[in-house]
């Protein structure tokens, strides 16, 4: 009466001997810390090349071992408490921080059935029926972490930092869970190693592409990385919530968001981009999903998407805090929900013999696409005829240009022609050389 | 003794502590941390007992949301407020702490006179929905229908209520950015003011900036600073020079 | 699986939900100016059409159980939405005393002519009493319209309570209608700070009569394995857990007690009636009581019928200290909303008598008790907010004194309220208790009655003291005066006055309606 449609079966989980267990654990935590490290690197490689700059490439073969010694450096450096911290607190912060971004690698499936030791196991430390909620749990207490640094720091900055990140946070959270809802619903699932069995005829992100829009943007948000970096805006907050965090304690910091970009991307690839799956022309080798090579096509996903975070922050201005709050509840959870709606919708048409529902999704996602393509256009349109209407008013009441209204020199208003100076007249009565215009002089340094 | 009754021991253990730290703690936000590390004990109890959706939604619901907006509150209103030890009423500690015995003892006592009946257990429980998912899923959408799409209207009370008690609207409309840019843009000063204790003799707040033409500027000063009485006197240069 | 939902059975519930929904739509996208009238339209409408439906239910010609009273009962006798719900004649009798209250309460929370300000709801809430925003926002009438639908969703609670066949549901249909009353007892225009302090003492104390009504739930649910009253019955007859039972009872009735303000838990009673605004104090003082007491009914008749010797005790002394502690601490007031909280308590301990009878009569009697008081009290809070002076209303019992030689129409009325409260021949009030002491002493309750009768001769005292105040002291020199009304608040107080008189003449057509509505279906 209730039985799950999902391929996956989760009874090959929770029977590996405990040396199995050993391995898959250590191979994690092993994974998590070469990958953060490999990241860094790749990140100060990549923001220096979009930067027109070389970046590190002094230590090791390309500077590879660069955030390895970054680590030990960070790690001999003194260590500052402030004498208004909450002791225990601030200790146990960055702890939190760092022991639940590893905590969430534990559900993602990185590969199928493999033999280790002679023992066939998944390669997926484990999974139980609800383990992307877990991922959401996990995400939620690892919160802590950033919000206690910012408390238990006993200052200003950080406690600000702390507290937009907890806002941030949550309200993206909310974004996160429900872009989670539609692949429940398509998967009939919500265990991890059996959403990615769904995927097999079709991945989600094609399926479910508002879906993976929504976590994508949630997913940036989530980890607190550009644009939405504001708990750590330095031109606000100095550093955030670690503003007062230094040597080993800053450098949990450190490991956690890098780890749990990594984690977010694992989890992205294993909800819309088909996990361990291979891409189409390799999926064609038969051997493709078979053995180790599926944890190649899942890495290489995950790092296409480590990439994506790298390029936002080369590229991408950080957000104001209102414009982005404002983003994350009027934009994204409407939309999702609105989405949430159209899939359920799908699949009661499916699960009752009706419409061919993919088309339907298909076409509700179009015209999702549109309608916020749509309302925004209008919104930008309305903004600019108010400008426009503003501006000519503005520009009729003062036609006269004074340059030094009010005792201060001032640059002429749009529409206002700035008289040239009294030097400027000079050079240009004498006749002396145009290069000596402060233009090209400015041109020439 | 098995994996289950060790987790409980010791996840039963640090939920109780994690209680009476909340009780005994001064600080409101030490206080709000021991309930988010009860509840997530709860959660890996809940766990134990093979019901892990629960668990997960705990931690989320519980230890994500509330007790973090507790947290969030805590800190907007005051970082470090302590309880206050002094008794309004009188004797009223003694007295609570008599009736919670009580009571507490009542209650323990009387589920404890019924542990020696054997319980249903999971398995019936589960059975005819295959799996503690589905019951759920099955209880929650079917059996209590109603019950849940009427926690609707109660959400909407909630939401409806934070705005009407918290969110202050304005009586007159907001000035864009746009606006305050174009206001500064066609006032008197473009650039921004200048900060005080520019060019004079000392930085402090209260000492107006000196402008390039020798005159003190007393826009410099924050308004605190602008009264009769208040604004530094010897800040001009030819006062610094003499 | 499919999931049925009977609409039609549940039809005045979810109209009054829907329309709450709506009416937050409203506030979101309709221009601050059209919202009032729209909002106003809405609710009366809603209402009117909730009862409309609670009528043809309830008279509904019904292929069902012939028999079941001789196969004279009709209406609807079903359990709906999964047996979550149960829709019977009791249950749809509670659900019209309760619309025909609102109904009356929203007239009087839509009066606008009293306060000179505006209506008895503060401009804004979210300013602080004293402030300068407070004071634009009065200045420029504006109006807190999201009363409305925060009221809505308190009467669909309402509604919800006392035919809840689960203790799931029940808890859901508390919060319901709890919420929205703390918060609008937050909103009263003057003395704000008193308002907010009445609604967090209502609030926190509510939230923690909750707790134990939950707490209570659990442990039934693990003596019976079930919440279902019916299922719960029947387990309770073969169950030898009264460990978990009499607990689980016993924490139950805590939180339903608090919501009815039976002694000892009525501590809310006399500050939150005092601090809310007035419109609000007759509306929670009326229907809150009607639909508590119809689910205290229903728990107790249905689910814990069969423990009525282990319950009863506990109800006697409760009903005991309700009449006895009502009435004296009323006699001690010197505010009149203090005095009418405390003679909604000592009122409270009166209806406990036909709860403790456990009978058809006591059923039927409590219900037609429950109308009686239910419209003596809107009418009587509703004259409380006449009485003004400059800072708002007055409440001191000195001010009253000579308000019948001012204004003798409005003294009258009030008078009439005064003596149905006391029970007086003649008058709703007397009808009520008459029939709730019959059914008590059929039911064994003897000694209850004699200290009841005590009780109301305590009580008759402190009614007629202000009645000898008003009609038969000089008035003082700069006393308050008492403000002409608009015609809502005329209806509202006709009404009222129209049942008391009517219930006292000619009760017979009510006795027969509450008689004929038979007993919860299981």
């Amino acid at each position: 009466m209730f039985h799950s449609q999902a391929q996956g079966d989760l009874g090959i989980f929770g029977n590996d001997p405990a040396a199995v267990i050993a391995v898959k654990v250590l191979g994690i935590f092993v994974i998590m810390v070469l990958m953060t490290l490999l990241t860094i690197w790749a990140e100060r490689r990549v923001v220096g090349r979009m930067q027109m700059r070389i970046g590190p490439n002094r230590v090791g073969p390309f500077g590879l071992l660069q955030s390895l010694m970054d680590g030990i450096k960070l790690a001999l450096k003194e260590e500052i408490i402030p004498k208004g911290a909450h002791l225990a607190v601030y200790v146990i912060a960055p702890v939190i921080a760092a022991t639940t971004a590893f905590l969430t690698f534990a559900v993602i499936p990185l590969g199928p059935q493999v033999s280790i030791f002679g023992t066939v196991t998944p390669l997926q430390l484990t999974d139980f029926p609800v383990s992307v909620l877990y991922v959401l749990a996990i995400a939620s207490v690892g919160i802590y972490g950033i919000v206690l640094a910012g408390w238990s720091s006993g200052s200003i900055y950080p406690l600000l930092g702390g507290l937009r990140s907890s806002a941030q946070m949550i309200s993206y959270e909310i974004a996160m869970g429900l872009s989670f809802v539609a692949v429940f619903l398509y998967a009939q699932s919500m265990s991890t190693s059996q959403i990615v069995a769904a995927q097999e005829p079709m991945w989600y992100i094609v399926l479910l592409l508002p879906s993976f829009i929504i976590y994508t943007t949630a997913m940036v948000g989530e980890t607190n990385r550009a644009p939405f970096d504001l708990p750590e805006a330095e031109g606000e907050l100095v550093g955030g919530f670690h503003t007062e965090y230094s040597s080993l304690k800053f450098a949990l910091f450190f490991l956690a968001e890098y780890v749990n970009m990594v984690t977010v991307s694992a989890l992205a690839t294993t909800l819309f981009l088909g996990g361990w799956r291979a891409p189409w022309p390799i999926s064609l080798w038969d051997q493709a999903n078979v053995g180790w090579w599926p944890m190649l096509w899942f890495f290489g996903k995950v790092f296409a998407f480590i990439f994506v975070f790298i390029w936002l922050r080369g590229t991408l201005p950080r957000l104001r805090y209102d414009q982005f709050m404002k983003f994350g509840w009027k934009v994204l959870i409407p939309v999702s929900i609105v989405w949430i709606l159209i899939v359920s919708v799908a699949r009661y048409l499916r699960n009752e013999g009706g419409l061919e529902s993919r088309n339907l999704l298909f076409a509700a996602s179009a015209v999702l696409v549109v309608v916020v393509l749509v309302s925004y256009t209008l919104d930008l349109r309305r903004k600019k005829s108010d400008e426009a209407e503003e501006q000519r008013i503005a520009i009729e009441a003062e036609q006269e240009f004074d340059p030094f209204a009010g005792g201060f020199p001032v640059p002429p208003m749009p529409g206002q022609v700035a008289q040239p100076s009294r030097r400027m007249k000079a050079t240009i009565s004498s006749g002396a050389p145009a290069s000596h215009t402060p233009a090209e002089t400015t041109e020439g340094n | 003794m098995n994996g289950e009754s060790v987790v409980f021991w010791v996840s039963g253990t640090f939920a109780v502590v994690g209680a009476l730290g909340m009780v005994v703690s001064k600080k409101a936000v030490h206080s709000a941390l021991w309930v988010a590390f009860a509840m997530v004990n709860i959660a890996v109890l809940y766990f134990a007992l093979e019901a892990p959706f629960l668990g997960t939604t705990q931690i989320i619901v519980y230890t994500g949301a509330v007790m973090m907006l507790f947290l969030f509150v805590l800190m907007i209103v005051g970082v470090d407020s302590s309880d206050s030890l002094l008794e309004t009423i009188k004797g009223q500690r003694l007295l609570a702490s008599l009736f919670a015995l009580t009571f507490g003892g009542v209650i323990v006592a009387s589920i404890a006179s019924t542990l020696s009946s054997p319980s249903a257990g999971l398995a019936i429980a589960n059975a005819g929905y295959g799996g503690h998912l589905q019951a759920i899923g099955f209880l929650v959408f079917g059996t209590y229908l109603f019950a849940f799409e009427a926690l609707s209207a109660l959400l909407i009370t909630a939401a409806l209520g934070a705005m009407v008690l918290a969110h202050n609207e304005r009586w007159t409309p907001r000035k864009t950015q746009d606006q305050l840019q174009k206001e500064r843009t066609f006032s008197n000063h473009v650039t921004p003011l200048p900060a005080p204790g520019v060019l004079a003799r000392n930085n402090s707040v209260d000492t107006p900036a000196l402008l390039p033409d020798g005159t003190t500027s007393i826009e410099s000063l924050p308004n605190a600073f602008r009264g009769e009485g208040q604004v530094s006197k010897s800040n001009s240069i030819e006062e610094a020079g003499k | 699986m499919k999931v049925s939902v009977e609409y039609q059975a549940l039809a005045p519930i979810i109209i009054l939900l829907a329309s709450g929904v709506l009416s937050v739509l409203v506030e979101a996208f309709i221009p601050r100016t059209l919202r009032r009238p729209i909002q106003l339209m809405l609710v009366l409408a809603s209402i009117v059409l909730a009862f409309a439906y609670v009528v043809i239910n309830a008279t509904a010609e019904l292929a069902g159980d012939p028999l079941v009273n001789g196969g004279q009962v009709k209406g609807l006798r079903e359990l709906a939405a999964s047996g979550s719900i149960a829709i019977d004649g009791p249950g749809m009798v509670i659900q019209g005393i309760i619309l025909l209250i609102s109904f009356v309460a929203a007239l009087l929370l839509a009066e606008r002519q009293i306060d000179p300000q505006g209506d008895a709801f503060a401009s804004r809430s979210s300013t602080l009493p004293g402030s300068e925003d407070e004071r634009q926002f009065t200045a420029q009438g504006w109006l807190q319209t999201e009363i409305w639908p925060l009221y809505l969703f308190c009467v669909g609670g309402l509604l919800l309570f006392p035919v809840s066949n689960d203790f799931l549901t029940m808890f859901v249909a508390l919060e319901v209608f709890s919420l929205p009353l703390y918060l609008i007892a937050s909103m009263a225009r003057r003395r704000r700070l008193l308002s907010q302090e009445a609604a967090l003492k209502y609030f926190i104390l509510g939230a923690f009569s909750s707790a134990f009504f939950l707490f209570g739930a659990a442990l039934i649910y693990a003596a019976t394995s079930s919440v279902n009253f019916s299922t719960v019955a029947v387990a309770m007859e073969n169950s030898s857990q009264d460990g978990l039972i009499i607990p689980g009872i016993g924490m139950i009735a805590v939180g339903l007690l608090f919501k009815v303000g039976a002694v000892p838990f009525h501590q809310w009673v006399p500050d939150v009636y005092q601090g809310s605004p007035t419109p609000l104090t007759a509306f929670m003082s009326a229907a809150t009581k009607v639909a508590a007491f119809g689910a205290l009914l229903r728990v107790f008749y249905v689910a814990f019928g069969g423990m009525r010797w282990d319950w009863r005790p506990m109800m006697w002394v409760v009903a005991v200290l309700s009449m006895v502690i009502g009435s004296l601490l009323a006699v001690t007031q010197t505010d009149m909303k203090r005095m009418l909280a405390f003679s909604s308590v000592a009122h409270t301990g009166f209806i406990l008598l036909g709860v403790i009878s456990t009978s058809a009569a006591g059923l039927s009697s409590t219900l037609f008790y429950l109308l009686a008081y239910g419209f003596t009290s809107v009418g009587v809070f509703a004259i409380v907010g006449l009485v003004r002076d400059a800072s708002g209303e007055a409440t001191h019992l000195s001010q009253w004194a000579g308000l019948g030689k001012k204004s003798p129409w409005i003294a009258t009325i009030f008078a009439l309220f005064l003596l149905a409260l006391a029970g007086i021949p003649l008058t709703s009030g007397f009808t009520g208790k008459f029939a709730v002491f019959t059914a008590a002493i059929d039911g064994g309750a003897t000694p209850l009655v004699i200290v009841a009768v005590v009780a109301s001769a305590v009580a008759a005292f402190f009614y007629a003291r202000v009645i000898v105040l008003m009609f038969f002291t000089e008035p003082p020199v700069d006393g308050p005066s008492v403000v002409v009304p608009s015609a809502l608040t005329t209806v509202a107080i006709g009404t009222s006055a129209a049942f008391t008189v009517l219930l006292g003449i000619a009760p017979q057509p009510v006795l027969d309606l509450v008689i004929n509505a038979g007993l919860f279906i299981r």
